[in-house]
């Protein structure tokens, strides 16, 4: 399941306006069923004054038997026979000239006897100014929430600058740094007790990783320094002991194995310590490279070995191939990918080496493999168990290869092996 | 020709100054950078061989006081394979060449040569043995003042074993002479039996003379009948 990603701040800000959004449409619902309450009451009470008033009116004037309508026709009193008293309300739209809108009223129709003499009693009340101000109300409040969005949004752009800062320049300091490669990193002091504590807790894991690293690069190194002396010594103390002519031949070849043994020992450490290299990522320069143009000037330092074995060599490069690697390492890679080609070869045999782009593919004639090709590129994995090789090449090319975004791809077509190369990027 | 000898660890320096004694260099040895630099700073040498990893401090500082005080003297840096910084800030800071250990005796003593070629300008600017005259700098090589016809590889392979006469030069030596780092096993060796082969014979062919001798399951000698 992929989750979505979103900065925090959006979250933040979505969450915040969710909430605030709900709590106005509440507040504003609330506020509107309440203040319509209070308007009806009040406009009730305004009834209740206009009855009175108009009770008084009655109580002091006569009236005729028909029905009396006030001069706005907001008041009818109309001589009723029957002697009820009630009291009703109801609301009516009635257009209005002035506001050449429809607008709504409220009637109060009651009974009531004055002096004797029961009338049915209407009052009608506009409530236009009620209805206004509801709408101010809710307008009101629509134009809070825009300011509200407004104010979020400035108050971001303020954080991200300000409160923020710190915590993106971590960020940043932490996106640019490469093991071995930045030298001094320093995560700065900061008010904001969360920054700060993220920023004193990368500078403490920096700096250890930093001290690993130059621990596990001078092991390395160390290391190499301590076995290489000693190789050096028996190889040439073995080497001066070959000078001898007066050995006996039993003698003789004793000492040459032995000095055959050195060699091997001495290419084999080698050959062990790059790896580990490698796998350390301790290679750490890097340049832009032409793998076909590095092809070509491998083969031709080799080209007495081609011709010996009588190879014909074929090369299809129509693209560059350029990659970002190690200079060093890249040599490697394919000097131990022609060497590989060129001894597994047939007498008389091809090999083939073409690139397209970000691919490159090396093809050499030769039997077919007896150890599964899985387990090619391992360690110590050879074609010939017994060869005097290091079984190390092709653990070599695979484990640059992890290093520098190649994938490596082998496989067996029409008496051809093939590995090919590709450029991830 | 002097040379001082700067290496750490006692068994592989003293090889070293025998080695180099036998072929007719005079040597002088210190086992520190202090020593090194004390005598650096006393004597004058033709060449300094230095190991980097000292444990009195870093090789590359004798270098660079070496380059201040004796520009004249050649200096081959000894570094641990695979350190390719320590190798580029030799060269950077003025070493003439470097070797990784380890290395073949015979190697050494090429790459001294070379160096001591390309330095004294006393006109010796060429290796002779024998009736054989090579001119390294125009890869030319005479016999009889005849001149051969030979390939790069072979050319290489010439002046190596002119400039190591007499010994024994195992086939492994002779293929990291001629690769390097990229020296496999086998297939350099059918390569160096080959040529060698190609190459006795233009040398007999231009001259009746047998140079190369073999040493069964070992390497060649080189050497005037």
């Amino acid at each position: 399941m992929i989750s979505k990603q979103m900065k925090l701040q959006n979250k933040i800000n979505i969450r915040f306006l969710i909430v605030t959004f709900l709590v106005f449409t509440l507040a504003g619902a609330a506020f509107y069923i309440a203040l319509g309450k209070v308007i009806d009451r009040n406009i009730g009470e305004i009834l209740e004054s206009r009855r009175d008033n108009v009770k008084m009116f009655l109580r002091q004037h006569a009236v005729s038997d028909s029905m009396l309508v006030s001069p706005d026709h907001s008041i009818t009193i109309k001589p009723i026979f029957s002697q009820k008293k009630y009291r009703k309300f109801s609301d009516t739209l009635l257009y209005d000239e002035d506001e050449k809108e429809y607008v709504r009223y409220r009637t109060m129709t009651f009974a009531t006897s004055v002096n004797g003499k029961y009338y049915e009693i209407a009052i009608t009340q506009s409530l236009l100014e009620s209805e206004d101000l509801m709408a101010v109300i809710f307008y009101f409040m629509v134009g809070l929430f825009v300011l509200v969005l407004l104010a979020l949004f400035f108050l971001n752009r303020w954080l991200s600058a300000s409160v923020w800062k710190p915590f993106f320049n971590s960020l940043t300091l932490l996106k640019s740094f490469k093991i071995g490669k930045t030298r001094n990193v320093q995560f700065d002091k900061t008010d904001i007790y969360e920054f700060d504590q993220l920023n004193r807790t990368l500078n403490n894991m920096i700096q250890k990783i930093q001290a690993d690293f130059i621990n596990l690069k001078e092991f390395t190194e160390n290391a190499s320094h301590e076995m290489q002396t000693p190789l050096t010594i028996i190889q040439s103390k073995l080497e001066m002991a070959l000078q001898d002519k007066a050995l006996s031949t039993e003698r003789y070849h004793q000492i040459r194995i032995a000095y055959e043994s050195a060699s091997r020992l001495s290419k084999l450490n080698e050959a062990l310590l790059l790896l580990s290299k490698i796998e350390n990522q301790q290679f750490i320069e890097e340049t832009d490279t032409d793998l076909c143009e590095l092809t070509k000037q491998r083969l031709e330092f080799i080209e007495e070995l081609i011709e010996l074995k009588k190879v014909k060599v074929t090369v299809n490069f129509h693209v560059p191939v350029v990659i970002k690697i190690n200079p060093y390492l890249a040599e490697i890679l394919i000097n131990n990918l022609l060497n590989n080609a060129l001894k597994h070869n047939l007498e008389g045999g091809q090999i083939v080496i073409s690139a397209s782009d970000k691919k490159i593919t090396f093809s050499n004639t030769g039997t077919p493999l007896t150890i599964a090709p899985e387990k090619l590129f391992q360690r110590f994995v050879k074609q010939n168990a017994g060869s005097e090789s290091t079984g190390l090449g092709l653990a070599i090319v695979s484990e640059i290869c992890k290093n520098y975004k190649l994938s490596l791809q082998y496989d067996y077509q029409n008496g051809f092996h093939n590995i090919t190369l590709i450029y991830i990027t | 020709m002097k040379i001082l000898v700067v290496e750490d660890e006692k068994d592989l320096r003293e090889t070293i100054v025998s080695f180099l004694e036998e072929e007719g260099y005079l040597c002088e040895q210190a086992g520190g950078l202090e020593l090194g630099t004390e005598k650096v700073n006393l004597y004058e040498y033709d060449c300094l061989l230095v190991d980097i990893g000292l444990p009195d401090g870093n090789g590359l500082n004798l270098v660079t006081a070496l380059k201040k005080h004796h520009p004249e003297t050649g200096i081959i840096i000894i570094s641990a394979k695979n350190s390719l910084d320590d190798k580029i800030s030799g060269l950077d800071l003025g070493a003439d060449d470097y070797l990784t250990k380890p290395f073949h005796l015979p190697e050494l003593n090429s790459r001294i040569k070379s160096l001591l070629r390309r330095r004294k300008f006393d006109g010796k600017k060429e290796i002779t043995f024998d009736n054989i005259r090579i001119i390294p700098e125009n890869r030319e090589a005479y016999i009889n003042n005849e001149l051969l016809a030979l390939t790069k590889k072979e050319f290489d392979l010439l002046v190596f074993f002119v400039t190591n006469p007499q010994r024994v030069l195992t086939k492994e030596s002779i293929a990291e002479h001629l690769w390097g780092d990229f020296a496999d096993t086998s297939d350099s060796f059918d390569f160096v039996y080959s040529h060698i082969k190609n190459l006795r014979r233009k040398l007999l062919e231009k001259s009746g003379t047998n140079y190369f001798q073999n040493v069964y399951g070992t390497g060649y000698t080189f050497i005037s009948d």
